[in-house]
């Protein structure tokens, strides 16, 4: 053929151009008409990246629709520039001769693919609110890739079968190398930049130089754990925003890794306004109905957890600093404690797996004393492992041994009611014992002050009720420190609203 | 070796030790084509199936209901339909006593105070109040009707309340007031039937069977859904405002009278021995065993239960009903008298219920429909008569749970099933005799007290003629969500499968809690 004949002749370094340069349109052969057809756009392309580079802003749908379609192009051009080599070695082993011609087509398709790749890529990065040095690397890297397609395929023509060109073989592996980095530059500006080594067992990270894990990184980089900032707020940006809102993605040219890229704010102007929850956007965002197109995080990825947000409150209200001390925050939203939303409810979810889990030293237990006092205890709730014991309908059949094989849960008991029970005051330890007790009904018993006195360790006690028993003005002293109680029923005792009692137990009394 | 000789005597199945021979006689009928096709073809299924939607079969027996949520369990074993089960999420209540004034009371004259439409009082209606209306009497253009009582502030929280509710003033701190109910019924039976079971036809379960449906009872020898009237009359909406609806009919009200034996036919008939009527029980119990064992309908083992808990309630309703044996001063303060059939006695009765376990309790107070049609139905007396007979039963109950520390775990509700016009009613297009009130489905008030709500507040708001809300709408159905959250359940989650839906109290309307309320 025509161009083989010339490469063969004349085996200068730049013989390629040289072709084109001299030869006259009419000569053009079919695999001319290819070179130049493919080098056209890969020309264009470094034009595009440097006129219209990615700027972190949203443009035109029909753009975007065929940006999107990058992803899917980039594997083909990947994995036949990979093959290229195999099937340059494999070619030439006594096995797979027949391989050996393929490769040249092979690269030109490669070529042909890594130019649509580019190209689409160009749509995403331009049109998708893309912005930094992750993408403009990425970017650069795939027009090098492409270039380096169109030179691996000309080179080709330097070899023959017997003959494996050193330039054409250099230029190959070079393109192998640029392909890898490209495509971890892509892998890290949708994956997140530690894509590769974020599930990296703890044993290996050392031996690349990484921190133990992913979290201490992220507290050490935001000024130590000891800001409230670094320790509460930028855990939950890093968890649900930087993957759009990071180092490698900007989307509306937010950046979330840090204090400063948070204050910094986006291309509308600052996300926070320091001290008005209300009135920052990013906090608006995120409480939005879920389905409120301007809802974040977006695209249906896991909304903020309702404490999640509340911290982003505090944090703004208390001025939205970046070196106030996480203990000087006051009312944090605990895990345990659902939170009552003002116009909203949260229903609690509960994992029955967990649940079991909870539940699985008590169950046995549970089960044999759910025979022996049938429908008097049970859990609080399908999602606790938190115990309710209700003994008043054994009425007087329940005494003080009955109490006393309870023992084995009474670290479980949130709740209890004795009333009209046959108990009395040797119970008085076991009381003491279910030390979780957020309310104890002792109605219609036999129990004395001493009980009473007993129930001071039952530091979770909210209400106690003593209706109608022995029980004397001497028992207040005992129950009057007890921190969360807040309701004492004494109608039908001793106790009478004459008795002498600090005021503060007058406010919880209830005759 | 019996079951071996068993197999042998059996010509159609393999004897056991022929078995590896059998398998390797069809594996060799096995080609590479059967391979290739079952396996592509099986890929493709299997990709395929966790494509599809759960087919309805699945859906019914699977654990994600049609709501797309993971389903509650709620069975129980057949011969105990009622026991106890824990809530979904920690309750702020554990029972409900809920206080309905059937015929619907006028907010405007307990406590709505609008001076502004006193003021206006007489004066021609406004036309905006009435085109697009529709009402149950009122004809041509009304006159407006200021309130008919004096209003004062009361309590540390200073929410007004009339003078016709004194000894509920006193618990004014205590109740949390929702002015701003509203209905999409105006006639008393729809609209009793929609708040008591969240639809306005018939065959729905009332709210009641499905919190005993969802928490099941702790006394098993009491009905776990009560049900008592008074005021001389059966409220509109009939028994299936306690009825069980689709639910299996083990989880109805049961009626009970406040006088006599609380359920006819309870005791046992003259000369028969309670061990003779368990000899009875149990021969009738076989034969409905063998009938369940050969048809499997549900409704027979309801009728077991029912029969045994018939049984059981012998002497324990018996009990739970005689207020006798409540001291004199206890009495006094409901203003009770034993033997009649009152409000008060049902107030007492409702609080010894309580105690005993009972999930919920309903009251029914007929006669508040003061339309001003005749003197018992008049805002100037008939009415006056109906606040006398509830104002101290009421405030003696809020008194006595709150003494035995009941109102931490017991929700006790109060209201009707609509509200009443800001103006007169003129029946007929005449001016009446009587004063009186047509119905106004706009706009109602009910108060919630004890588990869980808010004491001492209002919430939602009237205009100033208390005509229209207009401010933080509360529909029936968020009021049914509301009281399931309060006893421990996601409202979306109690539900039931029936007709190829996943039923629930609230129906398919978006609910909501009123979070407002809880503390």
């Amino acid at each position: 053929m025509f161009w083989h004949d010339h490469v063969r002749l004349r085996r200068g370094w730049l013989s390629v151009f040289h072709e084109f340069m001299t030869l006259s349109v009419h000569n053009f052969s079919s695999r001319v008409w290819f070179g130049l057809l493919t080098l056209a756009p890969i020309l264009i392309l470094p034009v595009l990246v440097l006129l219209a580079p990615p700027d972190g802003n949203e443009r035109a749908q029909l753009l975007q629709f065929f940006g999107r379609f990058h992803v899917l192009a980039i594997h083909l051009p990947i994995a036949l520039l990979a093959m290229a080599p195999v099937l340059e070695l494999a070619g030439r082993s006594r096995h797979f001769p027949y391989l050996l011609p393929s490769a040249g087509f092979l690269l030109g398709v490669a070529t042909c693919g890594a130019i649509v790749a580019a190209v689409l890529g160009w749509c995403l990065a331009r049109s998708g609110g893309y912005s930094g040095p992750l993408v403009t690397q990425h970017m650069w890297g795939g027009v090098a890739v492409a270039f380096a397609a169109w030179l691996c395929w000309v080179f080709r023509a330097r070899s023959s079968e017997s003959h494996l060109d050193p330039v054409y073989a250099i230029a190959l592996l070079a393109t192998v190398g640029l392909v890898s980095f490209t495509g971890y530059r892509g892998g890290q500006v949708s994956q997140g930049e530690n894509h590769l080594t974020e599930h990296m067992p703890a044993q290996l990270r050392p031996l690349l130089g990484l921190p133990a894990s992913e979290i201490s990184e992220t507290i050490s980089s935001n000024g130590g754990p000891a800001t409230f900032y670094a320790a509460h707020i930028q855990p939950v940006f890093t968890g649900h925003c930087v993957g759009c809102h990071g180092r490698a993605k900007h989307r509306a040219n937010l950046r979330l890794y840090s204090y400063n890229a948070v204050m910094r704010g986006s291309k509308h102007g600052p996300v926070i306004k320091a001290g008005d929850p209300k009135g920052s956007k990013l906090f608006h965002r995120v409480t939005l109905p879920p389905t409120d197109d301007d809802f974040m995080p977006a695209q249906n990825k896991p909304p903020l957890s309702p404490n999640e947000v509340k911290l982003i409150e505090l944090w703004i209200s208390a001025g939205a600093s970046g070196t106030q001390l996480a203990d000087s925050v006051k009312d944090l939203p605990s895990d345990a404690a659902p939170l009552t939303a003002v116009a909203e409810v949260n229903f609690e979810q509960f994992d029955p797996v967990a649940i079991a889990k909870q539940r699985a030293g008590l169950a046995l237990i549970v089960a044999q004393l759910q025979q022996r006092f049938p429908g008097a205890l049970d859990y609080e709730s399908r999602g606790s492992a938190d115990l309710v014991i209700n003994a008043c309908l054994l009425g007087s059949k329940f005494g003080d041994n009955d109490l006393a094989a309870l023992a084995p849960l009474s670290e479980h008991i949130v709740v209890a009611d004795f009333s009209g029970t046959a108990i009395t005051s040797s119970s008085s330890s076991a009381l003491s014992a279910m030390k979780r007790l957020r309310s104890l009904r002792l109605m219609h018993t036999k129990i004395t002050d001493a009980t009473v006195q007993a129930l001071a360790p039952l530091s979770q006690l909210e209400s106690l009720n003593l209706f109608d028993t022995p029980a004397t003005p001497a028992a207040l002293t005992a129950i009057g420190h007890l921190p969360k109680l807040r309701h004492l029923y004494v109608h039908e005792t001793k106790i009478s609203p004459d008795a002498p009692m600090s005021e503060a137990m007058k406010e919880k009394i209830i005759f | 070796m019996t079951n071996s000789k068993a197999n042998r005597q059996n010509p159609r199945e393999p004897a056991s030790e022929l078995l590896p021979e059998e398998i390797y006689a069809r594996l060799q009928a096995q080609t590479r084509r059967h391979f290739l096709r079952s396996f592509t073809a099986g890929l493709g299924t299997m990709f395929l199936g966790t494509l599809a939607p759960p087919l309805v079969s699945s859906s019914m027996a699977g654990e994600i209901d049609t709501n797309g949520m993971r389903r509650l369990d709620f069975t129980r074993d057949p011969k105990s339909p009622l026991a106890a089960l824990p809530p979904q999420f920690a309750p702020r209540a554990k029972r409900v006593i809920y206080l309905h004034m059937a015929g619907a009371p006028s907010q405007l004259e307990l406590f709505e105070h609008k001076p502004e439409l006193t003021k206006l009082d007489g004066q021609d209606c406004p036309m905006s109040f009435l085109t697009g209306k529709r009402f149950a009497f009122i004809n041509g253009v009304p006159k407006l009707l200021g309130a008919q009582y004096p209003f004062h502030q009361t309590g540390q929280s200073g929410q007004w309340i009339s003078d016709r509710l004194p000894h509920l003033a006193k618990h004014i701190d205590d109740l949390c007031l929702i002015k701003s109910m509203r209905t999409d019924q105006f006639n008393h039976a729809p609209a009793q039937l929609l708040v008591q079971t969240g639809d306005a036809r018939l065959g729905h379960p009332a709210l009641g069977s499905w919190v005993l449906y969802g928490l099941g009872t702790e006394n098993q020898n009491l009905p776990g859904f009560i049900v008592l009237l008074s005021g001389g009359n059966s409220p509109d909406g009939g028994k299936q405002l306690w009825g069980p609806g689709f639910l299996p009919s083990v989880y109805q009200g049961v009626q009970c009278r406040s006088h006599g034996e609380p359920v006819l036919y309870l005791d046992n008939p003259p000369k028969v021995s309670r061990s003779l009527r368990r000899s009875m029980l149990d021969a009738i119990d076989q034969i409905n065993q063998q009938s369940y064992s050969e048809f499997g309908n549900p409704e027979t083992v309801t009728r077991i239960a029912q029969y045994e808990m018939s049984f059981r309630m012998q002497m324990e309703a018996t009990d739970a009903m005689d207020i006798r044996k409540e001291p004199d001063a206890v009495r006094a303060a409901y203003g009770s008298k034993p033997g009649e059939s009152s409000f008060a006695n049902n107030c007492l009765v409702a609080r010894r219920l309580a105690e005993r376990g009972v999930r919920y309790i309903q009251l029914y107070h007929w006669g508040w429909d003061s339309h001003g049609s005749n003197a018992k139905e008049a805002l100037n007396i008939g009415f006056a008569d109906r606040c006398r007979e509830v104002d101290q039963p009421m405030a003696a109950l809020l008194a006595d749970l709150k003494a035995r520390g009941m109102m931490e775990d017991t929700l006790v509700v109060w209201g009707g099933e609509f509200g009443r016009t800001s103006m007169r009613e003129n029946r007929g297009g005449q001016a009446m005799t009587l004063i009186g009130r047509d119905h106004n489905p706009g706009a109602f008030t009910i108060w919630m007290a004890g588990g869980g709500v808010k004491p001492g507040i209002t919430f939602g708001q009237t205009d100033e003629m208390g005509y229209e809300i207009v401010k933080d709408p509360v529909e029936v159905r968020d009021l049914h969500a509301t009281i399931l959250y309060i006893l421990g359940f996601d409202h979306h989650k109690l539900n039931y499968s029936y007709q190829g839906l996943d039923q629930k109290v609230t129906g398919v309307k978006p609910s909501r809690v009123v979070a407002d309320v809880l503390a």
